[in-house]
This record gives structure tokens, sequence and C-alpha cells, in this order.
């Protein structure tokens, strides 16, 4: 189903970027547990089903025939979902709701708590993973939705949620560079023009979506390379390399931008 | 404090020159070069292929941007390993520093994206049109300012050569503080030891 670039099925490359997406943010997850010292055995439960998705992911990907590899991207996409939302009701609860003061300190435990939406990216590589696998079985709908509108509804939301999670921390960082309104500019327009095209696909909604979702492909690296510059900001830079990983704003983030606008581009061109 | 580049005399044997390996040399510089070499050769290829409309020059473009793209992924991952080994100090070398690391970033993220564009123009069996060639140009614009960047911070402020920069204090307990690098000349190694010649 699709059509193939480089010798790979549009499922393919969904099913590679979302093991790609999974290693960058348990790398993310790390630094943040880590920073904690891994205070509760929970922290350690994205790692396993993050893990277990990254493989069966590329085993699907590799083998996309292997009834066995479809059968494990579902169980570990599953196990991601379950995973991602029970990580959300942890950094919910020890984050916000059963720190001092909790829901009147509401602003401060957006920003400086348990970041609240990062355990749902988790989940949406988890969902990306079913989608693969459901498209590599050669099914062409889900629940009575096309694939391909559905993917466009996935990328709608999970950029909604980076870009609300961004805005947070940039927030939080008082906005101290203007490339940190980058997450509010072409990937927001983004979210509009993938609800556009999944609702109303026309001959205008296509373009306008492929040249925004080219856009936040880019602002996924400026951010990359703008969070590495962050780093080398603090005392010391990346001389003082795991401390200011671990201090610095998180490494890996602006990845999932280049991530979800890549699906988006997979859905647009390929299927 | 001791340069650790000179330990004897000539070297007139090969048993002296392996004695002078040094395995923990910045490979950065490396790489580095076959990131420029790549992707200035694929413009090239690319731009002779479709004015002389020559299929081997095209698909030597092609393949040498594929190149670029992955060996800029070494490039990258030495660069990093090369800033976590400079003890650089607050001032105009860690800025250079910092706008060569974000910039290194952005440079990969149009690679990427120019090779994918070229990789769909592959295999839609289209050749290289001029709204490729000139965003081409403007890839290897910012490539060449990224590789500017780099070449200060090693010609000018000597990062991983001689540590002409202000280094951070605990590399240099034992020396007076380094003056700003903008508000003075700038000093020998020898003369911020105070030893004068």
């Amino acid at each position: 189903m699709g059509i193939p670039f480089i010798g790979l099925s549009p499922f393919q490359w969904i099913a590679l970027l979302a093991a790609a997406m999974t290693m960058l943010l348990l790398a993310d997850a790390f630094a943040g547990h880590y920073r904690s010292g891994f205070a509760l055995r929970s922290q350690y439960a994205p790692f396993i089903s993050g893990g277990l998705l990254i493989v069966s992911a590329a085993a699907a990907a590799f083998v996309p025939e292997a009834a066995w590899a479809n059968l494990a991207l579902r169980a570990a996409g599953w196990l991601a979902i379950i995973a991602g939302a029970v990580g959300f009701g942890f950094h919910h609860f020890y984050g916000m709701a059963k720190k001092p003061g909790g829901y009147k300190w509401l602003l401060h435990y957006l920003m400086y708590g348990a970041p609240q939406l990062a355990p749902l990216a988790l989940t949406a590589t988890g969902a990306l993973a079913l989608i693969a696998a459901r498209g590599l079985a050669g099914e062409a709908s889900f629940a009575g939705v096309e694939i391909r509108v559905l993917l466009l509804g996935f990328v709608a939301v999970a950029l909604a949620g980076a870009i609300l999670q961004a805005g947070i921390l940039h927030y939080r960082g008082a906005f101290n560079n203007p490339a940190m309104y980058g997450p509010l500019a072409a990937p927001l327009l983004a979210v509009f023009a993938c609800a556009w095209t999944a609702v109303a696909p026309s001959g205008v909604a296509l373009p306008v979506l492929a040249v925004l979702l080219w856009l936040t492909f880019l602002t996924g690296f400026v951010g990359l390379g703008m969070h590495l510059r962050g780093m080398g900001r603090q005392m010391g830079g990346l001389y003082l390399a795991l401390f200011n990983w671990l201090e610095g704003p998180p490494a890996f983030a602006p990845a999932l931008f280049a991530g979800l606008a890549a699906v988006g581009l997979v859905t647009i061109y390929l299927l | 404090m001791e340069r650790p580049t000179e330990r004897g005399g000539t070297v007139t044997g090969v048993r002296g020159a392996l004695g002078l390996f040094k395995m923990g040399a910045p490979t950065h510089p490396i790489f580095v070069h076959f990131t420029i070499a790549l992707t200035a050769s694929s413009m090239i290829f690319d731009t002779l292929g479709f004015l002389f409309n020559k299929a081997s020059l095209t698909a030597a473009g092609g393949w040498t941007l594929v190149g670029s793209a992955l060996m800029t992924l070494a490039t990258l991952s030495t660069g990093l390993t090369s800033s976590t080994r400079a003890p650089v100090e607050e001032g105009e070398a860690r800025s250079f520093l910092r706008a060569h690391m974000a910039l290194g970033l952005i440079f990969y993220g149009l690679l990427a994206a120019v090779t994918l564009w070229r990789l769909a123009l592959w295999q839609g069996g289209a050749g290289v049109t001029w709204l490729y060639l000139a965003t081409m140009a403007a890839v290897s614009l910012v490539m060449t300012v990224q590789g500017y960047l780099g070449g200060e911070l090693v010609y000018r402020y000597g990062v991983e050569v001689e540590q002409a920069y202000r280094e951070l204090p605990e590399r240099e307990a034992e020396s007076a503080p380094p003056e700003p690098a903008s508000s003075s000349p700038r000093l020998s190694p020898a003369e911020k030891r105070g030893g004068g010649s």
C-alpha cells in the first residue's frame, strides 16, 4: 500500500520514525529521571516499554512480512500507550498534586515540576507503532477511518501537545531568544493545516501543508542546535557535559518536531 | 605548563614515529573535510550535469550528496566530543563555539531535507532543477559560514590546538587570571605565565 521510497514502503518508514522518536524521547526521559535520582521504581518503566517499542519497530521495518514482528509491534505499541498514560498520571500526581501548594501553584508546577505532557510522547509513539502495524498488515482503515486521515489527525494532535509543552517551558525561559517562538510559528500552523487536509483535502490545502511540514522539519533541527547552544551557555558549557545536559534545555526534545513533520510528509507524499 | 606535543628530538625511525602516535587526537577536523568536499562536489557535479545534460555528472552529484549526509553524522558526533574536551571560559571563543554548535545542527537539518529532495527526484526519474540548485547554493553558503566559524575556533583561538583561549580556572590554577580577549593585546602562553620570552 502506498508509494515506496528508496525501497521502503510508507509504513516501514513510519515504523522507523516511531523507533527513532522513541529513542530520542527516552534519552530526554533518562536525563529527567536520572536528575531526580530514579526515586521511584516506576521511573524505569518508560525504558522497558520504550526499549521494546524500538526493537519491535525496527524489526517490523526490516522484516515487514513477518507475522511475529507485526504482533510484537502491536504488543509493544499498546504497552507504550499504557506506560505513557500511567506516566502522565505519575507526573501529574507526584509533579503537581502531591507537591506543597498543589494546584494553587499550578503555573509554578507546570513550569518547574515534572513535564506534564512529556510521558504522552511515549503514548504517541505507541499509537504511531499501532498505525504502522496495521498499515504493514495491509489494512487501509481503522474503526472506519482511512489510515491517511488517521495519520494526519495523529500528527495534528501530537504536534499540538509538543507545542503546548514547548510553549510552557519556553515561557519559563522567558522567551529569552527570538528562536524560542519557533515552535509557535510553523508547527502551530501545520497543526491547523493537518486538520484542514484531513477534513477537507483539496488542491490548496495539500501544498500549504507540505510547505508547513517542511518548515516544521527544519524547526526541529534549529531547535536541536539552539538547545545545544543553550547547554553551551551554562557555566562550563559542554566541558561540564553531564551536568549541563541534566540542567540545560532538554537536548533531544526539538527532534520530535522534525520526527512528527516527517510522519506528516510520509503521509502526504507516499500514502 | 609543559606542552605535551614536543617530547624529544627529530624522529628518525618507524619505532620513534609509532611512539608518538596519539589516539586521543581530535578527529573532528578530519571528518569536517568530508562534509565540505562532498557537499561542494555534489553542487558542482549537479550544476555541470544540469548545464551540459550529462547523466553521469548528475549521478555523481546524487551519490556525493548521500555520502555527505552520512559522513556528516560522524562530523557532528566528533564535533560534540571535541566540545566536551574544550575547557573554554566565557568570552569570545565560547561565543564562537556556541554559534558553531548551533549552526552545525541547523546545517544538518538543511542537508537532510535537501538529500531527501534529491532522492525523491532520483526516484521519480527527474533531473535537478534551477530551484534545487539554488537551494543547494543556499545550503553551501550556510556550510561556508559554519566552516568559517570552525576555522576561527582553531586558527584564532586554538581550540584543541594550544589553548590560546581563556581557559576554565581549574586548568591553570597556578597562573594569573587571563585578560579578556577583546580588551587586551593577545599574550603568548609564556607571557601569560609571566615568563617573558
